[in-house]
C-alpha cells in the first residue's frame, strides 16, 4: 500500500543551521497492518509520519502510494490525503464547528455530499465513538479525551485507506488516555490500516502487528511486538523498551512538602497505567517515613516502574547508614508485610537501601 | 432604542447649562483690560487683540462660533465686522454693540498671485457697476436697513456649462455671504456673479473657514476669495487683490442683560430651535446633503481601505525585506500624522492644482488611515488561528486555499469583526473633520445651519443624533456582510 525508499527530511533553521531528522528510512506498509512507531524523543518518529502525508515534504527518497509517487510534481496531494488520514496530538478540531458538523465538514465540502446523508453517516461514527450526545456541542466543551474521539471520527468520515495517528494520547491527562486507545483498539479489530506514534507501551505491544523502533533517523528496529518487546536484537532497542520509570524524592527535613509528593506518586501511578498500586505505594510510603523510618531523616525515595515486566519498586534510602534500620519486632512492619510482598534489605555503595516490591 | 434616549437626555443635560451676569460697558480701548475677548482665527485685527497681554484673547473658527461663544457666556466681549453683527442684532438676539473699533478697513477680493488677469476683468466690471450706479444699489440694499429677510432675495441666472469659477468663501453670514435654501446670496456673492456673467462662466461657491481659505485659494483649489477679506500689506504680498468696494468697520459686541429676555422656556425654545434648523428655509435639505456625503466617504473610504489593508499586510508579512520595511515605515508615517493634518497636506499640497475633487481626497485620506489599522487587524485576527487548523483541513484533504478560505478565515473574521466594526465607527467619526476642505459632510452642514440661525444647541443635538444612527447603520451593514452561521 506504501513504499517508502530512502527517505530524509533536512530541516533548515532560521538561524541558517540544518538538522538531518529523517536520515535513510525504508519501510513496506501492507493493507491491515498495525503499526506503532517508538523510540526516543526527537527520533523523527512524528516527522516520517509528516513526510508520509507531505504535511513536511521531505527533502529526498521517494514514497509510493497504492503504486503512485506521491513526490512527483503535479501530484494532486489533496486527493492522496483524502485517503490518508491523520490524527493530531493537539486533535485541531474546528473550534467553530460544532461536533458534528466537524465530523461532516470534510464530505460535504469536498465530496458535496448531501448534508442529510453526512449527517447520518456523522452521527453514526459519532456513535462509534462515543460521541453521539454531543453530536451539538462546540469543542471547546469538551474534555481532551473526548476531543481526541471526535478527531478519529472527523478522520473516518472521510472513509481514509489509512490513518496515521500522530502521538494521539500525549496531550491528554492520564486519566483520559484510555478511552482514546480503546478507540483505537476497536479500529485496529475492524482492519483498519494505521501507523500510530505512540509513548504507551503496553498499547503498543497489545494492539500492533508490528513495530518500528526508531532511532537516529532510520528504522532501527523492525519487528513483530513479540520480537521487539521480548527479544530486540539490537543493544539500543532492549535498552529501550526495558527501561525504567522513576519519580525521586529528597527528604531533607521535617518540613519536607508531603502532600506534594503524595500527589506526585499518584500521578506517577496514573502516568504509566498503574493505577490500581497507588493505594499501596502511598501506604507504604506513610508506614516508612513516619513510623519504621521516622528517625532516619534525611532519606532518598525513588518510586520505579518497568514498562516492560510492569514490576512497580520503591526504594528508601539513607546515605551513611550501615545495618538495616529495620526492626522486626516494630508492630508496623507486619502492616508493611502485609501488602509487599518482597521486602529487600540492601547496603549500597553510599550507605543502606530498603526495596519494596509493591503490587 | 432605549440607548439612544438615554443618549438625547444626557445631550441635553449637558447643553442646558447656563449663567446671567451684568452688562459691560466700553468707553476706550483700555476698558477691554481684564475681559475675555473673542474674535475670528486669522482676520486683519486679530493681531492688535493678541498682542495685548492684558486681556484674555480667544480665536473662532467661524463667525457663528464666535456669536455662540458670546451668548453661552464663553467670552464676555466679541470683536468683529460692524455690519455682519448688525445684521445679527436685527434679528434680537440680546446682544448689542458696545464700542466701535477704531479702525476701517478696505474690503475687497482676493486672487491668485499669477491670476492678474482675473483680476483686471473683476475691476472693469466693478468700475462699470460704480459708474451705472448698480454698485450703489447693491450697497443699498444689503448694507443699510432696507435690507430684509428672504423671499425678496435675487440674482442674475448663472450659465451652467463651461470651467466653473471657484469661488471660496470665508463667511456664511447675512449680508454678506450666506445660504438660503441651497443658494448663496449676499453682497459679495452678487458681485461675484457680476464677474461669472461677464466671463460666461457658472459659479461654483464653496464655504471654507478663515485659515484654510487662503490656503485654498494659494494651492489653487478656488479662483477668488471672498467674505470680507480685508486688504493688508501682508496678504498683497502674497496674493492679487481687486480695487476695494467698501470699507468695513469692527466693533465690540456685548451681551445686553438690561434687553428684554427672548426666553420662552427650556422646550419652547427647542420647538422654535427644531422648526429654524430643519424646516425653514428647506434646511432639512442640507442635511439630508451631508448625512449622504458622510456615508459615501465613509463606505468607499472603508472598502478601499480594507483592500489596501489586504496589499499592506501581505507587504508587512512578506518574505522580502526591503517591503516589510516599507510597510513599517508607511505604518509609522500614518500612526505619527494626526488624521486633520493628513487631509490638509493631501488637499493643499499633494492634490493642489490638479483639478482633483475634494470628495476624493477625502475619500483617500481616509482610507490610508483604514488602511494601516485594517492589516493590523487582519494580523491580530489570522495569527490568532492556529496552524493546526490549517494542518488539519489540509490532513482532510482540502487544498491550500480551501484550507485558508473555508476554514482559518471564517474562523478569522470571528475574532477580527468586532476590532474591524470599531475601526469603521472610528473611520466615520474622523469624517466629521472634510469640512476643512469645503466638503458639506452633516458637520458642516450644521455649521451651515448654526450660522444661519445663531442657534447652537438643536443642530449640534441633531448632528449628534445622526451621527449615532450613523455608527448604528455601520454597524448594522457590517452585520449584514459578515458570514452567516451555517456554515455547511
Amino acid at each position: 500500500m506504501i513504499t517508502v525508499s530512502h527517505l530524509s527530511k533536512i530541516f533548515h533553521n532560521p538561524d541558517g543551521s540544518n538538522v538531518q531528522v529523517l536520515k535513510d528510512v525504508n519501510c513496506e506498509i501492507s493493507p491491515g497492518e498495525v503499526i506503532s512507531i517508538i523510540g526516543p524523543s526527537g527520533t523523527g518518529k512524528s516527522t516520517l509520519l509528516r513526510a508520509l502525508n507531505l504535511l513536511d515534504p521531505p527533502t529526498g527518497g521517494s514514497i509510493l502510494f497504492n503504486g503512485e509517487n506521491i513526490l512527483e510534481k503535479n501530484y494532486p496531494v489533496h486527493k492522496m490525503r483524502q485517503k490518508m488520514g491523520m490524527v493530531f496530538q493537539n486533535f485541531n478540531l474546528f473550534d467553530h464547528l460544532t461536533v458534528l458538523e466537524n465530523v461532516i465538514f470534510a464530505p460535504c465540502k469536498i465530496h458535496k455530499e448531501n448534508i442529510e446523508k453526512a449527517r447520518e453517516e456523522g452521527l453514526a461514527l459519532l456513535r462509534k465513538v462515543g460521541m453521539a450526545e454531543k453530536a451539538d456541542v462546540y469543542p471547546s466543551n469538551l474534555s481532551g479525551g473526548q476531543k481526541q474521539r471526535v478527531a478519529i471520527a472527523r478522520c473516518l468520515a472521510m472513509k481514509p485507506e489509512v490513518i496515521l495517528f500522530d502521538e494521539p494520547t500525549s496531550a491528554l491527562d492520564p486519566t483520559m488516555v484510555g478511552e482514546v486507545l480503546s478507540v483505537i483498539r476497536q479500529l485496529a479489530k475492524e482492519g483498519m490500516t494505521m501507523l500510530i506514534v505512540t509513548h504507551e507501551m503496553k498499547f503498543a505491544r497489545d494492539v500492533s502487528t508490528r513495530i518500528f523502533y526508531m532511532q537516529d533517523g532510520i528504522i532501527y528496529e523492525d519487528g513483530t511486538p513479540q520480537q521487539i518487546f521480548e527479544a530486540p536484537v539490537r543493544s539500543a532497542t532492549k535498552a529501550f523498551v526495558q527501561r525504567i520509570r522513576k519519580e525521586v524524592f529528597q527528604i531533607e527535613g521535617k518540613d519536607f512538602d508531603y502532600l506534594d509528593m503524595e500527589s506526585r506518586i499518584r500521578q506517577f501511578c496514573i502516568k504509566y497505567n498503574i493505577a490500581d498500586r497507588c493505594d499501596m505505594a502511598l501506604q507504604a510510603t506513610n508506614l516508612m517515613l513516619k513510623d519504621i523510618m521516622a528517625a532516619y531523616i534525611p532519606i532518598t525515595v525513588r518510586i520505579t516502574f518497568s514498562e516492560l515486566s510492569g514490576e512497580t519498586f520503591m526504594d528508601f534510602m539513607v546515605e551513611g547508614l550501615e545495618t538495616s534500620p529495620l526492626q522486626a519486632n516494630n508492630p508496623s512492619m507486619d502492616k508493611l508485610r502485609a501488602f509487599c510482598s518482597e521486602i529487600i534489605e540492601e547496603p549500597t555503595s553510599r550507605g543502606f537501601r530498603i526495596k519494596l516490591r509493591i503490587g | 432604542m432605549k440607548r439612544l434616549v438615554y443618549f438625547i437626555v444626557s445631550t441635553l443635560l449637558l447643553v442646558s447649562c447656563g449663567k446671567k451676569t451684568q452688562t459691560i460697558e466700553l468707553n476706550s480701548p483700555d476698558d477691554l483690560a481684564g475681559h475675555s475677548v473673542a474674535t475670528i482665527a486669522g482676520c486683519a485685527y486679530e493681531k492688535d487683540l493678541s498682542s495685548r497681554t492684558d486681556i484674555n484673547c480667544q480665536l473662532y473658527n467661524s463667525s457663528s462660533d464666535l456669536l455662540q461663544a458670546l451668548l453661552s457666556g464663553q467670552t464676555e466681549i466679541a470683536m468683529y465686522d460692524e455690519v455682519v453683527y448688525n445684521a445679527i442684532i436685527r434679528k434680537e438676539y440680546g446682544i448689542k454693540i458696545a464700542m466701535l473699533g477704531d479702525q476701517s478697513f478696505p474690503t475687497a477680493f482676493l486672487f491668485r498671485k499669477d491670476d492678474s488677469e482675473l483680476v483686471r476683468t473683476f475691476n472693469a466690471v466693478q468700475r462699470r457697476m460704480i459708474e451705472d450706479g448698480t454698485m450703489q444699489k447693491l450697497i443699498d440694499f444689503w448694507l443699510t436697513d432696507k435690507f430684509a429677510e428672504a423671499e425678496s432675495y435675487t440674482h442674475i441666472p448663472a450659465e451652467t456649462s463651461g470651467e466653473p469659477l471657484r469661488v471660496a468663501t470665508v463667511l456664511s453670514t447675512a449680508p454678506i455671504s450666506f445660504m438660503v435654501d441651497g443658494e448663496w446670496y449676499g453682497i459679495e456673492i452678487d458681485l461675484i456673479r457680476e464677474l461669472a456673467k461677464e466671463l460666461h462662466r457658472p459659479l461654483e461657491i464653496k464655504l471654507y473657514d478663515n485659515a484654510s481659505g487662503f490656503m485654498a485659494v494659494q494651492s489653487g483649489q478656488a479662483d477668488i476669495l471672498c467674505g470680507i477679506v480685508f486688504v493688508t500689506p501682508e496678504r498683497q504680498e502674497k496674493f492679487l487683490f481687486s480695487e476695494p468696494y467698501h470699507s468695513y468697520h469692527t466693533a465690540y459686541f456685548v451681551l445686553d442683560h438690561d434687553a428684554e429676555s427672548q426666553d420662552h422656556g427650556f422646550i419652547a425654545g427647542i420647538k422654535k430651535g427644531i422648526n429654524k434648523t430643519l424646516f425653514v428655509e428647506n434646511r432639512w435639505r442640507l442635511i439630508v446633503d451631508g448625512l449622504l456625503k458622510t456615508l459615501k466617504i465613509s463606505i468607499v473610504a472603508i472598502l478601499l481601505g480594507s483592500l489596501l489593508g489586504v496589499g499592506l499586510y501581505s507587504m508587512a508579512n512578506s518574505r522580502r525585506k526591503w517591503l516589510r520595511s516599507c510597510a513599517k515605515v508607511y505604518r509609522s508615517f500614518i500612526s505619527g500624522i494626526p488624521e486633520l493634518v493628513l487631509l490638509l497636506v493631501m488637499f493643499y499640497v499633494v492634490f493642489a492644482n490638479t483639478g482633483v475633487s475634494p470628495d476624493i481626497v477625502a475619500i483617500i485620506t481616509f482610507a490610508l488611515f483604514f488602511a494601516s489599522g485594517a492589516s493590523h487587524i487582519y494580523k491580530a485576527s489570522l495569527d490568532a488561528i492556529p496552524c493546526g487548523q490549517t494542518e488539519a483541513g489540509l490532513a482532510l484533504g482540502f487544498t491550500k486555499s480551501q484550507s485558508f478560505f473555508k476554514i482559518v478565515l471564517p474562523q478569522a473574521f470571528r475574532i477580527g469583526l468586532p476590532l474591524y466594526k470599531g475601526q469603521c465607527i472610528s473611520l466615520l467619526k474622523g469624517t466629521s473633520i472634510v469640512g476643512y476642505i469645503a466638503i458639506q459632510d452633516i458637520t458642516r452642514a450644521g455649521d451651515i445651519i448654526r450660522s444661519r440661525t445663531f442657534d447652537a444647541i438643536v443642530p449640534l443635538l441633531f448632528v449628534t443624533i445622526l451621527y449615532f444612527l450613523l455608527v448604528w447603520l455601520i454597524g448594522a451593514l457590517i452585520k449584514l456582510a459578515s458570514p452567516k452561521k451555517n456554515v455547511l
